[in-house]
């Protein structure tokens, strides 16, 4: 009956919660660091393409003006004053006067200046313009210099602004993935904090189901958490008060019941007793009635002690046990014709540990169901192997069809009359208790076929939980 | 057992419901018993003053008191053998009666044949026939079996039967160890699944009784998971 919240990550179990924490959390960062760094760049771009703008504006101005100082003197010939004009690398001028063009790099030459800024330039306008060239992204600046009937070009290359951009990126982009894993670390952090008192939960409520009724959660002064401690407390304090009506209910049935039963039971004993004085004609009657009374107490009997065993109340009394001794005993109550009992040595000689009285109810009712469904018991067996011991009970009948082996064991199951007889001596609930008390000593019981009749066997644990 | 026919044994069936009591009676007497009846704790404390019966069974749910404390006061001057037959199986009532003095129970429905074995086993004379020693001694503990006497520094103890039965069980076998198994085979009459709980709430008494200091024993030793020992004098 144990049970969980699910929080141990069972396998394929769908995403739990601390992967959705962790994945909030991871995409938080993400989503903060990505547009944080957009931003950034965004921002970083602009400046600094706008500060490289300005300078190459200045600087094309101050050359512009060198140019036109130097070509008033007459002897002045473009080339050389464009060789003694300071220009960067990466940059580059072109000079058109008189229909000619001068440049100081062939590959940043006349071809990088667009066609519309050579007309708009020579109407006598300045201006800027983002090009793209041979060597990368630049500007080019126009600066008309109508002293000198001359239009002054200067491409001012971006590739090393690129760069230092590419850089700025990497790095953003290098610091928005390391967020992002430290968003998600965090995640996994406070998914386990959050899941935390949840595992408590969980503990408390296996604790709970496996028996310990009194077991409650601490507060831990959290008004977030103390809510769910409280209700969860408050369910179980209802469900124990219910499980002790409950229980009180049971006693109370059976004491109700017992006092008249008892009173029927002894009133058919002396009448069964003193069966030759009666008038022949009415002994089958009162044996009739004696036979049905017995049938009667055991069917409340087991009926108390089936709602007994389910609602736990009785402790489970552990103490050393001789197997072999407990099964020989159970079988001092039969007179069934000749069978085979099988007794594993180890078995005779190593107690285990088990509640013996839940044992022998066992044992007695599987060989009962042997005798009254059955026809009669063909072996019996007890053996120990991998820290389990192992009863068996093979009867005569025709076996269990493969069908009815689980609900077999439920109450009052009748199964189809082909396989099994009933002799009317059951009360319908021997197999119930059996699954019951095999339960509550963490075993289990099945049936399966052997050689055309069914072979019973009860798996206990040696060393119980 | 030898004492049919010639003095009856007489029993004190104190018990409320009087069609119970109708076939208690009639059982018993079937058994051979001599009944008396009575329905309340009251009638059943001034039938045992009038004459002492030589077994009581109590039924636990009384109109008046409980059979707890019928139990109590009987055992206050008498080791008369007191037998609990109660509805209710529950291990605190099995325990409460026990420890009220009741020297073994039987719950409701009983089967008439039940009831009388578990009183012919109590009824047993003490020690009959099995005692080889005419008296032992631990320390200053003496036991005269065939007198049915222990005396403590010369001074009398008062032992019911049964816990008399049980400390001669254990002085006989002084030194080895009786499994709860077997003194519940050997002092109640019980089979193989007899309830322990008779066996460990007896000694509990007995060690009240006997032992200079009941929490610390040092005459009947506990054996964790066989049983008890005596300790050889």
């Amino acid at each position: 009956m144990r049970w969980s919240l699910g929080l141990r990550g069972r396998p394929g179990a769908g995403r739990g919660l601390r992967f959705r924490v962790m994945l909030s959390f991871a995409l938080g960062g993400l989503l903060l660091s990505s547009g944080l760094a957009a931003v950034t760049y965004g921002l970083a771009d602009r400046y600094l393409v706008s500060q490289r703008e300005r300078n190459a504006q200045r600087q094309a101005f101050l050359n512009a003006r060198a140019l036109r100082d130097a070509l008033r003197s007459p002897n002045a010939s473009v080339s050389e004053t464009l060789a003694a004009l300071e220009v960067p690398t990466g940059s580059s001028v072109v000079v058109q006067r008189d229909g000619k063009w001068y440049g100081t790099s062939v590959a940043l030459g006349r071809t990088s200046v667009p066609r519309v800024m050579q007309k708009v330039v020579s109407a006598g306008t300045g201006g800027h313009q983002r090009v793209q060239t041979s060597t990368g992204p630049a500007i080019v600046v126009g600066v008309p210099v109508p002293s000198i009937q001359a239009d002054y070009f200067e491409i001012v290359g971006l590739s090393e602004l690129e760069n230092t951009l590419n850089v700025i990126r990497d790095s953003l982009l290098g610091a928005a993935a390391l967020t992002t894993f430290a968003a998600a670390l965090l995640g996994v952090w406070a998914g386990r904090r959050v899941v935390a008192p949840l595992r408590d939960v969980s503990a408390a409520a296996s604790d709970i189901a496996a028996g310990e009724i009194d077991r409650r959660l601490e507060t831990r002064n959290d008004p977030d958490l103390d809510p769910l401690v409280e209700s969860f407390n408050h369910m179980v304090g209802a469900l124990q008060v219910r499980m002790e009506r409950d229980a009180q209910f049971a006693s109370d049935v059976s004491h109700e019941l017992r006092s008249p039963l008892t009173t029927m039971l002894t009133s058919a004993d002396l009448l069964t007793a003193r069966a030759d004085e009666l008038p022949p004609r009415l002994r089958e009657p009162v044996a009739l009635l004696s036979e049905e009374v017995h049938r009667f107490e055991r069917l409340v009997s087991e009926l108390l002690e089936l709602s007994r065993a389910e609602a736990a109340v009785e402790p489970i009394e552990l103490e050393p046990v001789n197997l072999g001794e407990l099964l020989l005993h159970s079988l001092t109550l039969t007179n069934d014709q000749e069978f085979v009992v099988e007794i594993d040595p180890d078995v005779a000689t190593t107690p285990v540990l088990t509640d013996k009285r839940r044992v022998n109810r066992i044992l007695s009712n599987l060989l009962e169901n042997a005798r009254s469904h059955g026809r009669g018991i063909r072996a019996v067996t007890v053996s120990r192997a991998d820290g389990y011991a192992r009863f068996t009970v093979e009867d005569c009948g025709d076996g269990v069809p493969v069908e009815e082996r689980q609900q077999i064991f439920e109450r009052f199951f009748r199964g189809a009359a082909a396989g099994r007889r009933d002799d009317g001596s059951g009360t319908g609930l021997g197999l119930a208790l059996v699954a019951e008390h095999a339960r509550l000593l963490h075993g289990r019981v099945w049936v399966e076929d052997a050689d055309g009749g069914a072979r019973f066997v009860l798996e206990l644990p040696e060393t119980p939980a | 057992m030898g004492d049919h026919g010639v003095v009856k044994q007489s029993v004190l069936v104190v018990e409320d419901d009087a069609r119970i009591r109708a076939v208690m009676r009639m059982s018993l007497e079937e058994e051979g018993y001599e009944v008396r009846e009575a329905e309340s704790g009251e009638a059943a404390l001034r039938s045992f003053e009038a004459r002492l019966p030589d077994i009581v069974l109590v039924d636990l749910m009384l109109p008046d008191m409980s059979g707890f404390e019928v139990c109590r006061s009987l055992r206050q001057n008498s080791g008369v053998p007191i037998v609990v037959v109660s509805a209710r199986a529950d291990t605190h009532d099995v325990v409460a009666g026990l420890e009220a003095g009741a020297d073994d129970y039987v719950t409701k429905p009983f089967v008439a044949k039940e009831l009388a074995a578990r009183m012919r086993a109590l009824l047993r004379r003490v020690g009959a026939g099995d005692v080889r020693e005419s008296e032992y001694r631990f320390g200053d503990l003496e036991i005269e079996p065939d007198a049915g006497v222990v005396r403590r520094d010369g001074t009398e103890v008062a032992l019911t039967k049964t816990e008399f039965r049980l400390l001669c069980e254990l002085a006989r076998h002084a030194g080895s160890v009786l499994s709860r198994e077997q003194l519940l085979d050997r002092v109640w009459g019980y089979d193989y699944l007899g309830d322990g709980r008779l066996v460990d709430a007896h000694v509990r008494r007995l060690r009240t009784k006997i032992e200079r200091d009941p929490s610390d024993p040092d005459l009947i030793m506990t054996i964790r998971g066989l049983g008890y020992r005596m300790t050889k004098p």
